[in-house]
């Protein structure tokens, strides 16, 4: 019995032991991890750490699939030209090049000494190869490739493209997509390992990615641009949740964050460790008619009825009321910092009185039923925009049933056409020129996302795409947005403002209204 | 037993079999990829021409066959999006997973138990009240809504910790936690140990009027001891299968918490994958969990069946 007591005794004994020991384990780890975090998170003076809204899904532009993945990309590399900040095309990796009178020969010198991030020289080869590769079924982006017929190397340095029919949105669709990739590395590595660790002659080279956590890269000390970049690092970090995004940058984690809304930016005025940003980004909304598949026939077809549906609408009290008044009501498909726009036009405006007097000239005093889909979740406010405007339209008896779908779904059905006769979306800009915008839209059977076909606007932009001269394109831009606002294809909605938080350390940030940032000049105080 | 045990693995491969019916049909009742997949300004015969690449226009219940064999060699396809094989990328994503769901269990454990131990021994007191209220709070309070006011209070205005993302730290060749796990792991933790101490309160309470209890005692054992030995080692039974099933759950990827916190997890690519309609990375993720859910169910089973007798059904 003692020693059965004793047994216990020295077990309890062992027990508290044991328990001290563990207890002491834990906070050494706990110390040790807390410690190494706290090392970790210190940011470095020379480091740019920015926010993104989404892990990119690859380091190359012509795969990008959106913004976040073309900013991280063109980190890394060059094209032949470059957009600058007024929207002009500049040269980059091209010193120079001539343009045929008909627009279809682009003769290209190329820049002499540039070299990519592993050393090897870049020449008209790369150019061959680039162009090879990007007309590849697997390429996100072909058909900006596929637009050039030909491409022949004259001599190491100098590179001639010709194109079937005249193309004078090529450069504006190289500077987007032509990310120019070292022939001889990615013959040897194959295309995996290359996207795996990217090569490119642009201003950061690659360091690492973890996918959903990081993606580092360090400046490129060799880039040709002399005296650029002048950041030493930046580290890219993917925060998808807006909340999370306006916590970290006011814990001072991140040093510029994006896309965040009015009423989460409110908090942060008066904060003296950052500053926030919004301009007006080029994305037009709008609601689309129907006149190829289920629109067929329908009163919409009349131009009379499509401006009335445009006057019912008050875009100004929607901004007000959804966007804290930020926002700008649009006049078409052509924004203010595209080529050829037309500050002479003003949007429709609301005027109901015109509104009813135009249905009643139309033949429909009473108004009409007719379908109406909008996505769900895609976009700010969108749902209850949609819900307003279906407001709006039933004073004027137009009866729109609204359906709100899923955005996948959605989209799936809007590229066979399949949606109802009215349907709402929004449509980015990215080259300084709105031509993707109304060429996808208004393509009729060209274009899979086209369910509007007027033969007069098709052939105003096919003379817009075979016009070489800026000028007599800016002219032909404003004859057509005149001639749209007579026979709006669109109920015009609104394009609206960005918000983004950028840390007060941060100097020389300049975002452009196609919400892509260029870090050569950006660094830290 | 070992009936019992057959019967069970058979029952979980049945599971399996629909989940990978429902997620491959789910997914595809969504419509299909090939529009979102090509840029915005393809031509309409573009777009019919990816499909056509994807096999999408073949009838669906070959598509199914294939996928269903190509699953079972561990293929689950490339994900649309990354243009790289599902499976990689899922096994990419699941140490940060794994890492997240095992401290959010030890945290679950290490607050649930004790406090429904307590409480369970001193019904109706202070204690008591603290561990039903936590057993509530738990339950009830979504995660999400507390991963925010974490961020807040300990990321933003504290500073203790950060406000996001996963830090890692390498020891002796380890790849280890820091404290950046901390808050998801609280957030994440809150269900399970709600439940922790609700059912380890309950199973206390019940043990504790138990014969063997009153004897323990008679026998003049210190209280202590009858708490480990007797009332802890029986009332651990049902929490053997609560915290096998939480486990499950918790590895299967929070999809909230780790896109609040941004963890680079499981729950983060599954919300990214559905977002841009990547097929076969959502079948992958959505099978994979199911996988490890059904594997750990089992798993729990077998061990209950091994430490109680009556579970036995089979003998």
């Amino acid at each position: 019995m003692m020693q059965s007591n004793n047994d216990n005794i020295e077990k309890e004994f062992n027990m508290k032991q044991k328990i001290r020991l563990f207890v002491i384990l834990c906070t050494v780890i706990f110390s040790l991890a807390w410690s190494a975090a706290g090392v970790l998170a210190a940011s470095d003076g020379k480091v740019l750490r920015l926010a993104l809204t989404m892990d990119p899904n690859a380091l190359e532009p012509a795969m990008a699939d959106e913004r976040n993945a073309a900013i991280v990309s063109w980190c890394l590399y060059d094209s032949l030209v470059a957009i600058d900040d007024d929207s002009r095309v500049i040269p980059a990796l091209a010193e120079s090049w001539t343009i045929n009178p008909e627009g279809t020969v682009f003769t290209f010198k190329l820049r002499k000494g540039v070299t990519f991030h592993n050393g090897e020289p870049f020449n008209a080869d790369d150019v061959l190869f680039t162009w090879n590769r990007g007309k590849r079924e697997n390429i996100k982006y072909k058909d900006r490739f596929n637009l050039v017929k030909n491409v022949e190397k004259l001599d190491e340095y100098t590179v001639r493209m010709s194109t079937e029919n005249s193309s004078p949105l090529l450069l504006r669709f190289m500077a987007e997509h032509w990310a120019m990739l070292p022939a001889k590395l990615m013959k040897k590595t194959g295309e995996d390992k290359f996207l795996a660790a990217p090569v490119g002659t642009g201003p950061f080279k690659f360091v690492k990615w973890s996918k959903g956590d990081r993606i580092e890269f360090e400046a490129n000390k060799n880039y040709w641009k002399k005296g650029f970049p002048k950041a030493e690092k930046v580290i890219f970090r993917p925060i998808p949740e807006s909340s999370t995004r306006v916590a970290a940058i006011q814990a001072g984690e991140v040093d510029l964050v994006t896309r965040l809304s009015a009423e989460e930016v409110a908090g942060l005025k008066g904060d003296a460790n950052v500053r926030v940003v919004s301009y007006p980004v080029d994305r037009v909304y709008y609601i689309a008619f129907n006149n190829m598949t289920s629109g067929k026939g329908l009163p919409t077809e009349d131009p009379r009825v499509r401006q009335a549906m445009n006057y019912a609408v008050d875009v100004q009290s929607m901004l007000d009321a959804l966007f804290n008044g930020k926002g700008r009501p649009s006049t078409g498909f052509v924004t203010p910092g595209n080529l050829g726009f037309d500050k002479a036009i003003k949007p429709f405006g609301y005027n109901p009185a015109k509104a009813k007097a135009l249905l009643k000239e139309a033949g429909y005093p009473d108004g009409f039923k007719i379908g109406f889909a909008c996505p769900s979740g895609a976009y700010t406010n969108f749902q209850q925009v949609c819900e307003a405007i279906q407001g709006y339209w039933a004073e004027m008896g137009i009866i729109a049933e609204l359906q709100v779908m899923e955005s996948g779904k959605y989209w799936d059905l809007e590229a066979k056409k399949e949606l109802p006769p009215l349907f709402g979306d929004s449509w980015s800009e990215t080259i300084g020129e709105a031509m993707s915008r109304l060429q996808g839209a208004l393509g009729g059977n060209s274009a899979a996302y086209s369910t509007w076909w007027d033969e007069k606007i098709g052939a105003m932009l096919d003379q817009i795409k075979g016009t070489v001269d800026e000028e007599k394109r800016a002219e032909l831009y404003i004859t057509l947005q005149h001639y749209m606002q007579e026979n709006p294809p669109f109920v015009y909605l609104y394009e609206p403002v960005t918000y983004e938080v950028v840390s007060s350390r941060v100097t020389d940030y300049k975002p452009r209204a196609s919400e892509q940032y260029y870090l050569f000049e950006t660094h830290i105080k | 037993m070992q009936r019992y045990f057959i019967s069970r693995v058979i029952q979980s491969l049945l599971v399996l079999a629909g989940v990978l019916m429902m997620v491959f049909f789910m997914m595809h009742l969504t419509g299909d990829p090939a529009g979102l997949m090509a840029s915005r300004n393809a031509s309409p015969e573009e777009i019919a021409r990816l499909r056509d690449q994807m096999g999408l226009n073949r009838p669906m219940t070959i598509q199914f066959f294939e996928f269903a064999i190509d699953v079972l060699s561990g293929d689950f396809g490339n994900s649309t999006r990354y243009h790289q094989p599902a499976m990689d990328l899922i096994l990419e994503r699941l140490p940060a997973t794994v890492e997240l769901a095992s401290i959010s269990l030890f945290i679950s454990m290490i607050i649930g138990i004790p406090l429904g131990l307590l409480g369970g021994s001193n019904p109706n007191s202070m204690v008591d009240y603290l561990a039903r209220g936590a057993g509530l709070f738990g339950q009830t309070v979504p995660n999400f809504w507390l991963a925010l006011i974490l961020i807040l209070v300990f990321g933003l205005h504290l500073g203790w910790f950060p406000t996001f993302g996963r830090e890692t730290w390498r020891f002796m060749g380890l790849t280890l936690p820091t404290r950046s796990v901390f808050l998801p792991a609280c957030s994440l933790s809150l269900f399970t140990l709600g439940q922790l101490a609700r059912f380890t309160r309950s199973a206390v309470m019940e043990v504790r009027s138990e014969d063997y209890i009153l004897t323990a005692r008679s026998k003049g054992l210190s209280v202590r001891r009858i708490y480990i030995q007797h009332i802890l080692r029986n009332a651990s039974i049902p929490l053997i299968s609560i915290v096998g099933v939480q486990f499950g759950y918790l590895l299967s990827g929070s999809i909230y918490i780790e896109t609040i916190f941004s963890w680079p997890g499981l729950g983060n690519l599954l919300a990214d994958a559905i977002g841009n309609r990547d097929f076969a990375l959502v079948q992958g993720i959505a099978f994979f969990s199911s996988f490890v859910v059904v594997i750990l169910n089992l798993l729990t089973d077998m061990a209950y069946a091994t430490a109680d007798p009556r579970v036995r059904y089979g003998e």
